[in-house]
C-alpha cells in the first residue's frame, strides 16, 4: 500500500519549514522512525521521522524546497510483507519532541503524572481533621524497585516540610532518589535511620498535615499551590502571557541553562536537552551509573510539561511590552502569590485542555420556592448548595466528568468520589475551597460549610488542603451579573459549571403562551479530550432538568 | 581612510580556534570575515606550535627508535642529521598545512584579510593590514581569537642565545649544551627534540617535580627515561641570574636548601608558560572584561560581557589547548547562529608529546585528591602487556578514575608510546557515561596497547586476565 508522507506538526507555531536536506533516495527501503529529511525551522533543524516502514516510491520535493505542514513530500511502499514484522499502519508519524515543540504537542502529552495526582492523594492525606497526622510511607519509585536503602534523611524532627520537599535520598540499585514528601507539614517522628533498609510501602515518618495551618495561619494563604487556585474568569480577560519586565531592545548576555550537578549524559543528550530547555541535572537518569539518555531528558520534558513548570522554556516567549508611559502615566506593582499562582494555574489549563462550552438555561421557579422556604433570616440559602447537590448526582450519572486524564499512560482516572471547589472572590483574589463528598450532605449542611469556607478565604484562613482534591468546580457570578461566561476547567478536572444571573424572562409554554420564567444561565466548559459534544450537552441538560424539578431527599 | 565595511561575523585570529569558528560560520552561510597577522590560518599552533614542534618529534622519535635498536640486534651506526634538511621538511609541513588551510578559507568564500585588528567600538574594528592600508570594520558579531605567547623572563638577556618556543622551533643550530627552564610540556617537548639530535640538554624546574599537576606515576616513567638521555634534570630549583658571556649564557641555580651553583650554557631556551594576547586589542573601548589573569571573560556560550563579542580558545582561559579552542570556536558560531549551545566537556585530553607519551582526560587522581573526592583508581603497568613487550616499551601505565558508587569512568590517563593516540577512548567513555564494565565489555583487538584499557577495566572488579591479584580474605 502506497502512504503518502505528510510534514507532521513539529512544534508550536511552526507551519512550514524549508527541506534542507533528503536523507533518503528513491527505491531505498526505510524503517519506521528513520529519518527522511532535515527540515530547517525557524525555531530549529529537525530531522523528520518516517511513520512508516516501507520502500520510498516518489520524492516530491527537491533539497532545498519550502515545505508546509501537512503537504506530502514523499510516497512510501509499506510493501507486502517486506517488513513483516513492523506494524506500520499509524499514520500519525510520531514526532520527537524538538525545541519548542512542548505546547503543540500538548493535546497528547499533558497529562497528570504518573505519581498520585494532587487530587486524590491530597484527599487521603487531608482525610480526618485538621493537624492528623500522615504516615508517610515510601511512594512506588520506580519499575521492580521494592526496596532500597535510606542513606540520607534530609528532614529532621519538628521541621516545617512543604508538599514535594525531598524528606529522604533513597538508595536502589537502579538509581539515587530523592523522596518527596506527599504532604506539607511538621515532621513529628522519624521512625528510621540513616542507612536503614526499607520497603516501598513502609513508614518511614510522621507527619503533621494540620499542624502548618493551624500554627501558622497566616502564612498559608500566601503560598497556595498551581492547584489551589481555580479557574473562573472572576478577573478580566484571559490570563495573558505576562512578561514579566519590559524586554530591553539592547542585546544582552544570553541566560542559558547551567547544570551544576554533575550528569553522566552523552554529548548528544546534552546538546538535546539543551535544544528542548531541560536543565539536565534535574532529569533523572536510568541508564547504567544513573547515565541520562535521549528518552530520559524527553520524559522528563513530558513532565515538566505536565506540571507546567517547564512553561517559561517551552513556550513562545512573549513579545517585549510597548512603552506605556508614551500614551499616559502608568504605575508596575507586583503581583501577589495568589494572582501568580491564578495566573500559571490557569494559563497551564487554558493551553492543556482543548475547551468546549455548552451553554443552557434552567427555570429556577421551583427551586427558588424551596430556597426561600428553608431560608430563615439568620440562615440565608444559595442556590450554589442545591447545585452543587444536582451536580454531584449528574457526576455519579456521567462519571467522565469526575475523572482526570492521563495522557502519559493512556488511561482514565474516575474518582469514586465527590468533591465540588466552589469559586471565590476574595479581596485578595480567586481562591477555590473544595467541600468534600457532596452526596453524603445535605443542602443545609452544604449551606454551612460553603459558607464557613468562603469566610476562611475571605479571611485568608484557608489552606492548601482546603483547596485540593476537588473533581469538579462551579464558578457562581450570579451574584455579580451578567448572561453568560465560559469559565476554564480547573485543571486537572476535567469540566466546570459556569453561573450567571438569572432573570425573569418569557417562555413559552406547552400551549404556545409567553409565560414567565426564572431562567439561570448555565455554562459547561469541559475537555474535549476526553468528553464527547454531545455528553456535554446531555450533562448540562441533566442538569437543568434536575433543577427545574428539584426533588431532593431532604434539604436538611 | 574610506568608509567602513561591515561583515556579519568577524574572526580576530586564525589559529585552531579561529578557524574552525569561520569556517563553521560560513558552512552555517554566515558572511565571515577572518583576521590574521599570517599569510594564511593556522595560528600559533601551525606555525609555531603543535605542528612543527610534533614534526621534530618525530624526527626525534626515528632517532631514539634507531639507537634503542641496538639493544635488539640492529644497528644502524651513528646517525648523520642534516639539520638544514631536517629545518626544510619540518617547515615545508607547516606551509603544506597552513596552504591548505587558505583553500579552505577560499573555497568557504570567506574573506580573510591579514593585518592586525583593533577594536574601536563593540561594534566596529580597525584593521592594519600586512599592505600597508587601513580599513574600519563593523560586524555584527565577533570573535576573539588571539590566542597567547610565550612568558618572557625579566631578567634573562636580549640574546640570540635566549630561545622561546618559537625561535627553538626555527632550528638554527644545534646547540651543544642547552638548558631548558621550565619542566612543563613545552620545555620538555623541545628538550626531547633538541637532546635526540644531539644536544646535551639540562633541564631545570622550580616545582618539585617535572608536569607539575600530572598524576606522579605517570610522571615518574617520564622522568626515569628522560634522566637517561638529558645531562641533569634540576628539580626544586630556581634559576636567579643570567649573564651573557663570549661563550654563551652562564646560569646561576638556587635549590631548595639554599645553595648557589652556577654553569654556563650555549642557550637557554625559556619555557615557563603562556599569556593570554588580550593586550592592545583596543577592548577597553568595549564592554569586554578581563579576569585578573588577562583571560577575557566569557559564559557557557563564550559570549563575553560585551553581548557582540564572543572568546574562544587561550585568550579565554586554561587549558590551552588546539582542541579546545576549536570546540570552543564552534559553540560561539552556533550560538551566534541562535542555536541553544554550550561549552560543556565532560573531559577535555591533553597530551604531552614526550617520550614516553602522557596523556589524560577527565578527572585525574590528582584532582579527585584535591577535591576530596571518593575515587577508585585502577591501574595496568605496561609490562604485562604483551604488545608493550614485542615494542620493547614496557615503561608505561594505564589508570582510570572511577566513581565507586555507579562505577562511571571519571578520568583517565596514560604514560606509554602511543598514549596521545589511546586516550580518545577515554574522552568517549567519559563524555558517554560510561561505567566501567563498559570497558570491561567491549572487545579490544590484540595484540595492541588499547588493551591495556579492557584490562585495567578488568582490574577493577579484580578480574584482570594478564595480572594475578590473589582475593583478600
Amino acid at each position: 500500500m502506497l502512504t503518502e508522507f505528510k510534514i507532521p506538526e513539529v512544534g508550536e507555531n511552526i507551519t512550514s519549514g524549508t527541506a534542507v536536506k533528503i536523507l533518503v533516495t528513491v527505491g531505498q527501503t526505510v524503517k519506521k522512525d528513520q529519518s527522511l529529511m532535515e527540515l530547517e525551522t525557524d525555531k530549529a533543524t529537525i530531522e523528520v521521522p518516517s511513520s512508516v516502514s516501507g520502500v520510498v516510491k516518489e520524492i516530491l520535493i527537491q533539497a532545498g524546497a519550502k515545505v508546509n505542514v501537512g503537504q506530502v513530500v514523499m510516497k512510501i511502499d509499506d510493501g507486502k510483507g517486506a517488513f513483516a514484522g513492523d506494524a506500520t499502519t499509524t499514520p500519525a508519524p510520531d514526532t520527537q519532541i524538538k525545541p519548542d515543540a512542548a505546547p503543540a504537542a500538548a493535546p497528547e502529552q499533558q497529562s497528570a503524572p504518573k505519581e498520585p495526582t494532587a487530587a486524590p492523594d491530597s484527599q487521603q492525606t487531608a482525610k480526618g481533621s485538621p493537624g492528623g497526622i500522615i504516615e508517610f510511607k515510601i511512594p512506588e519509585v520506580g519499575e521492580n524497585i521494592t526496596s532500597g536503602t535510606a542513606v540520607k534523611i534530609l528532614v529532621t524532627v519538628g521541621q516545617t516540610v512543604k508538599k514535594d520537599q525531598s524528606l529522604l535520598e533513597l538508595e536502589t540499585d537502579k538509581a539515587t532518589i530523592e523522596v518527596p514528601s506527599s504532604v506539607s507539614g511538621v515532621v513529628k517522628e522519624i521512625l528510621i535511620k540513616e542507612g536503614t533498609k526499607v520497603n516501598v510501602g513502609q513508614v518511614v515518618m510522621k507527619i503533621d498535615s494540620g499542624a502548618t495551618a493551624s500554627t501558622i495561619p497566616a502564612a498559608q494563604p500566601a503560598s497556595p499551590t498551581a492547584q489551589s487556585t481555580a479557574a473562573v474568569p472572576t478577573s478580566t480577560a484571559p490570563v495573558q502571557k505576562s512578561a514579566p519586565t519590559p524586554q530591553p531592545n539592547a542585546p544582552v548576555m544570553q541566560t542559558a541553562i547551567i547544570v551544576t550537578k554533575e550528569v553522566a549524559a552523552a554529548p548528544s543528550v546534552r546538546r538535546l536537552a539543551r535544544e528542548i530547555g531541560v536543565n539536565l541535572g534535574e532529569v533523572a537518569g536510568t541508564g547504567p551509573g544513573g547515565r541520562v539518555s535521549k528518552d530520559d531528558v524527553k520524559a522528563h520534558a513530558k513532565v515538566l510539561i505536565t506540571s507546567g513548570a517547564g512553561r517559561s522554556a517551552s513556550t513562545v516567549a512573549a513579545p517585549p511590552l510597548p512603552d506605556f508611559t508614551k500614551y499616559g502615566e502608568i504605575e508596575r506593582k507586583p503581583m501577589n502569590n495568589i494572582r501568580k499562582k491564578t495566573a500559571e494555574h490557569l494559563t497551564h489549563a487554558w493551553s492543556a485542555i482543548p475547551h468546549v462550552t455548552q451553554f443552557d438555561k434552567a427555570d429556577i421557579t421551583k427551586i427558588e420556592k424551596l430556597r426561600k422556604q428553608h431560608s430563615t433570616p439568620e440562615r440565608k440559602l444559595s442556590i450554589t448548595p442545591f447545585l452543587m447537590k444536582i451536580v454531584a448526582e449528574a457526576l455519579n450519572k456521567f462519571p467522565q466528568f469526575n475523572a482526570s486524564v492521563d495522557m502519559a499512560t493512556g488511561e482514565t482516572i474516575y474518582k469514586k468520589f465527590y468533591n465540588i471547589g466552589v469559586a471565590v472572590d476574595t479581596p485578595n483574589g480567586l481562591l477555590v475551597p473544595v467541600l468534600r463528598d457532596i452526596d453524603k450532605k445535605t443542602v443545609l449542611e452544604l449551606s454551612q460549610e460553603l459558607n464557613a469556607s468562603a469566610q476562611r478565604a475571605r479571611e485568608k484562613k484557608i489552606t492548601i488542603d482546603d483547596m485540593r482534591g476537588g473533581t469538579f468546580t462551579i464558578s457562581n457570578l450570579g451574584g455579580v451579573g451578567g448572561t453568560n461566561f465560559t469559565p476554564i476547567v480547573n485543571w486537572p478536572e476535567v469540566a466546570i459549571l459556569g453561573v450567571a444571573r438569572a432573570r425573569m424572562e418569557p417562555v413559552y409554554d406547552n400551549t404556545g403562551n409567553f409565560v414567565p420564567g426564572f431562567m439561570l444561565p448555565l455554562s459547561l466548559s469541559y475537555d474535549h479530550r476526553l468528553i464527547d459534544g454531545a455528553d456535554g450537552a446531555r450533562f448540562l441538560r441533566f442538569i437543568v432538568e434536575a433543577i427545574e424539578q428539584p426533588a431532593f431527599d431532604g434539604i436538611g | 581612510m574610506t568608509s567602513p565595511e561591515h561583515t556579519k561575523l568577524v574572526v580576530i585570529g586564525g589559529g585552531p580556534g579561529g578557524y574552525a569558528a569561520a569556517f563553521l560560520a560560513a558552512d552555517l552561510g554566515m558572511e565571515t570575515t577572518l583576521v590574521d597577522l599570517e599569510p594564511n590560518p593556522g595560528g600559533v599552533c601551525l606555525y609555531r606550535g603543535c605542528i612543527p614542534s610534533k614534526a621534530l618529534l618525530h624526527a626525534a622519535k626515528i632517532l631514539s627508535e634507531a639507537r634503542d635498536a641496538k639493544e635488539i640486534g640492529i644497528d644502524f651506526g651513528e646517525p648523520k642529521i642534516h639539520i638544514d634538511q631536517v629545518r626544510t621538511w619540518k617547515n615545508k609541513v607547516v606551509s603544506q598545512m597552513t596552504g591548505g588551510l587558505g583553500v579552505l578559507s577560499k573555497q568557504r568564500k570567506i574573506k580573510f584579510i591579514q593585518g592586525r585588528a583593533t577594536f574601536l567600538s563593540s561594534e566596529s574594528i580597525h584593521i592594519k593590514k600586512t599592505d600597508g592600508t587601513e580599513i574600519t570594520l563593523t560586524f555584527d558579531n565577533a570573535i576573539l581569537a588571539t590566542g597567547s605567547h610565550p612568558i618572557t623572563l625579566p631578567f634573562a638577556p636580549t640574546s640570540p642565545r635566549i630561545l622561546d618556543s618559537t625561535t627553538a622551533l626555527n632550528l638554527e643550530d644545534i646547540p651543544a649544551k642547552l638548558l631548558v627552564l621550565g619542566g612543563g610540556y613545552i620545555g620538555l617537548e623541545l628538550g626531547t627534540v633538541y637532546s635526540e639530535l644531539g644536544s646535551k640538554v639540562s633541564i631545570v624546574e622550580m616545582l618539585p617535580s617535572l608536569l607539575a599537576g600530572v598524576d606522579r606515576d605517570l610522571g615518574v616513567i617520564l622522568e626515569n627515561r628522560i634522566k637517561k638521555h638529558f645531562s641533569a634534570v634540576k628539580v626544586n630549583t630556581k634559576v636567579t641570574k643570567m649573564e651573557e658571556t663570549t661563550s654563551g649564557i652562564k646560569v646561576t641555580f638556587e635549590d631548595k636548601e639554599g645553595n648557589i651553583s652556577s654553569e654556563e650554557y650555549d642557550k637557554v631556551l625559556v619555557a615557563i608558560g603562556r599569556k593570554p594576547n588580550s593586550k592592545n586589542l583596543g577592548l577597553e573601548k568595549t564592554k569586554v572584561t578581563l579576569t585578573d589573569r588577562g583571560f577575557v571573560q566569557v559564559n557557557g556560550q563564550r559570549q563575553t560581557t560585551d553581548p557582540k563579542i564572543y572568546a574562544i580558545g587561550d585568550i579565554a582561559g586554561d587549558p590551552m589547548l588546539a582542541h579546545k579552542a576549536s570546540h570552543e570556536g564552534r559553540v560561539a558560531v552556533e550560538a551566534i547562529a541562535g542555536h541553544k549551545v554550550a561549552f560543556e566537556p565532560q573531559a577535555i585530553p591533553a597530551v604531552v608529546f614526550t617520550d614516553p607519551e602522557i596523556a589524560w582526560c577527565g578527572l585525574t587522581e590528582t584532582e579527585a585528591a584535591a577535591k576530596g573526592r571518593e575515587v577508585m583508581v585502577v591501574k595496568f603497568p605496561w609490562a604485562a602487556s604483551g604488545r608493550a613487550v614485542t615494542l620493547n616499551r614496557t615503561d608505561g601505565l594505564t589508570k582510570m578514575i572511577i566513581d565507586p558508587t555507579t562505577e562511571r569512568i571519571l578520568g583517565m590517563a596514560i604514560c606509554g608510546v602511543g598514549a596521545g593516540e589511546m586516550i580518545s577512548e577515554g574522552v568517549l567513555a567519559v563524555e558517554m557515561g560510561a561505567i566501567v564494565s563498559d570497558l570491561k565489555l567491549s572487545i579490544h583487538p590484540h595484540p595492541t596497547l588499547s588493551e591495556t584499557v579492557m584490562e585495567s577495566a578488568e582490574s577493577f572488579f579484580g578480574l584482570s586476565t594478564h595480572i594475578y591479584r590473589p582475593k583478600k580474605a
